[in-house]
């Protein structure tokens, strides 16, 4: 049985190889021994050496924390999207809301304007760090709900897009 | 006990720190009244308080900082004291004063200690009069570039110019050449008026790649005070402590000797009632200089209380009820080796950018001498309106190599899911052969660690192969399950690119 996850641009291919509760799971050319050790974590041994990983899968998407570092790998869907996508592309595209709740600094575009991907839309702080919010996609900018210097939260969108069609 | 300390404590923080006191106060079995920002609703702390109250929306200045409504909640629950904590109003004159006049007991100091202490420029003349060394430089604050010119040629350059108010770095300038002197004066001038609300600088000598070690002092109102040795906090993030220890490796038994006698009499001259802190900074001969007095219980006492075997805060409510210390702090030795790493929800590997979400599982390490000081659990959800400091992790072990390696553990053993947390980098700090081999300067992060690279792949492969288990055996559930929550921000924003800057 092949299992496919996807970490940013790497697809991993994980052949699994049941072997009692556990498994035997090659990638590449290296073995990894696997057994649960108990609920949500496990033992991954390679060469040896033996890792402790904790890990969860929930909504299309793994999460892993390999002794202190945390990863977020996806799973792809039978249908070939991604079921959950990448952290930053899992929203709705033609809805552009603040990373976190802050105020806005700039608005960087005006109602009508096309935009293109990754184009930069407004700039939001918070914590006093200012954090840019780009389109994830082309299109025309319809609504914009808010001014220079409003506070947002992450619930009301900054900014409603027209996605061209592709 | 057939009669406790108080009444009932209220407890004015959030966050580890109020879970902290709350245990303290259980123990002593005195009932507590937790306070709660809207943010913090679902928060431990007021889970496990006796009784909790909510004051107000999540920006501080409307809850954590709302003295008015602090006093009234203690007012209207019948509380007959507070504890500060630390941050927050803790080091706040007015805290405490406002406290007298409602007749409540503050658990901390006097207003008068914290704001002698609370002027940098005050505390230093008051301490180099009561013979404890100082950093040679300015005495007072500086009225013109003229005073600056001459303190500077005297102290010798390079010379750091601080802001009396000052804090956290700013108004802060290196000065290596005469000529850079008075831009510097003056850039430091405007920034301590934009971050404090007053200009006054004063100039100093640098020290270069000194450590940072601080004396932990009790005092009580039976003429009773004394010092609880060393903590070493060297290893510091953009002035802000990561990693503490006790003992620290630069001491000999003599200079520490030494600076625990200052730190008692820096304590004593400011008429210093309950538990504080007097920071030194050590430079490469062994010269200590009083660098400031924190008036309050540190995030990093664990550290102490690990080493001596005592209960600070458990302390700090007795000698703020009128009793004596315990007599075993006059007994008090070191034994051991202690850490503490703090837990922040932030981002190490992409520029320690905070992290916020949910918590979908949390485990902490167990074991001999670990110690988790923690103010979140399982489902906790971690914003962005406060300090990213979720927990403490604290270890004790017979020498310093065991202390290293038993912490190095139980950072991996600590599972964190859901938010970024900065384990990893602290594990690679300690693994480091310069921190291993106790050579910790203040400078150690931006020395060592700028050019830490991670190799992710190895372990996106291991995490990849206990996924593929667990996928196969998804059938039946293998978590607790966690109820479903919104999505985080992170999850929800669209395509975003951080164009990180520090705003003034």
């Amino acid at each position: 049985m092949i299992q496919q996850l996807l970490y940013q641009d790497t697809t991993l291919d994980a052949s699994v190889e049941p072997n009692g509760n556990g498994a035997e799971v090659s990638i590449g050319d290296r073995k990894y021994i696997v057994k649960p050790l108990s609920s949500g974590k496990y033992t991954v041994e390679l060469n040896g050496v033996r890792h402790t990983v904790c890990c969860m899968v929930r909504d299309g998407k793994v999460f892993a924390d390999v002794e202190g570092m945390l990863l977020e790998l996806t799973i792809p869907s039978e249908d070939g999207d991604m079921a959950g996508g990448d952290a930053g592309m899992v929203g709705e595209k033609d809805k552009i809301y603040a990373p976190m709740p802050g105020k806005i600094v700039k608005l960087l575009v005006k109602e009508g304007d096309d935009i293109a991907e990754k184009q930069p839309l407004v700039i939001v702080e918070a914590m006093k760090m200012e954090n840019q919010v780009n389109s994830a996609a082309n299109g025309k900018v319809k609504k914009i709900n808010f001014q220079n210097g409003d506070q947002v939260n992450t619930d009301t969108p900054i900014i409603e897009l027209e996605i061209a069609e592709e | 006990m057939s009669d406790t300390l108080f009444k009932k404590i209220l407890v004015a923080n959030r966050g580890e720190i109020a879970v902290r006191i709350i245990n303290a106060c259980r123990l002593l079995k005195i009932p507590t009244l937790a306070i709660y920002s809207t943010a913090d609703a679902d928060a431990v702390h007021v889970r496990m308080a006796d009784e909790a109250i909510e004051i107000g929306p999540p920006p501080p200045l409307e809850s954590y900082l709302a003295l008015d409504k602090i006093i009234a909640a203690a007012k209207s629950f019948h509380c007959d004291a507070i504890h500060p904590g630390y941050g927050f109003l803790a080091e706040n004159p007015l805290f405490p004063e406002r406290c007298e006049e409602a007749g409540i007991t503050f658990i901390g100091p006097s207003a008068k200690a914290m704001r002698l202490m609370g002027n940098k420029v005050e505390a230093r003349i008051k301490m180099s009069g009561a013979g404890v060394p100082v950093i040679p430089g300015m005495k007072g604050a500086g009225a013109d570039l003229r005073t600056f010119e001459e303190a500077a040629h005297e102290a010798g350059y390079p010379v750091l110019i601080k802001a009396a108010a000052g804090g956290g770095g700013k108004g802060m300038r290196v000065v290596h050449e005469p000529e850079e002197l008075q831009a510097s004066v003056e850039a430091a001038m405007r920034e301590a008026k934009n971050a404090f609300g007053d200009d006054t600088v004063y100039l100093e000598k640098y020290l270069e790649n000194p450590r940072h070690i601080e004396f932990q002092v009790m005092a009580d109102n039976h003429g009773n005070t004394i010092h609880l040795f060393e903590r070493e906090c060297s290893i510091q993030r953009r002035h802000q402590k990561i990693i503490e220890e006790s003992p620290s490796m630069a001491l000999t038994p003599a200079l520490r000797a030494q600076m625990g006698q200052a730190a008692v009499r820096a304590a004593e001259t400011a008429g210093y009632r309950n538990a504080g802190t007097v920071e030194f900074l050590v430079d490469k001969n062994g010269g200590f200089y009083f660098l400031e007095m924190n008036t309050r219980i540190q995030v990093e006492h664990p550290v102490t209380e690990m080493t001596t075997g005592s209960d600070l805060v458990v302390e700090q409510i007795r000698i703020a009820a009128g009793e004596k210390m315990s007599e075993y702090l006059f007994r008090a030795s070191q034994r051991g080796h202690a850490i503490e790493c703090r837990v922040y929800a932030e981002d190490a590997e992409n520029n320690f950018f905070p992290s916020s979400g949910n918590i979908l599982y949390y485990e902490e390490p167990v074991g001999p001498g670990i110690r988790v000081d923690s103010g979140v659990t399982g489902g906790t959800k971690v914003g962005v309106e406060y300090d990213p400091i979720l927990a403490k992790l604290i270890v004790h072990a017979p020498t310093r190599d065991l202390a290293i390696a038993k912490m190095i553990a139980a950072l991996g053993d600590y599972h964190i899911l859901g938010i970024k947390t900065s384990r990893k980098f602290m594990m690679d700090v300690l693994a480091h052969p310069e921190f291993k081999a106790g050579r910790t300067y203040t400078d150690f992060i931006p020395t060592h660690m700028q050019d830490r690279e991670v190799d992710v792949i190895p372990a996106v492969e291991t995490a990849a192969a206990a996924a593929a288990l667990a996928m196969m055996k998804s059938a039946k559930p293998n978590m607790t399950a966690i109820k479903a929550t919104t999505p985080s921000p992170w999850q929800t924003i669209g395509a975003w690119e951080i164009g990180m800057r520090i705003t003034k």
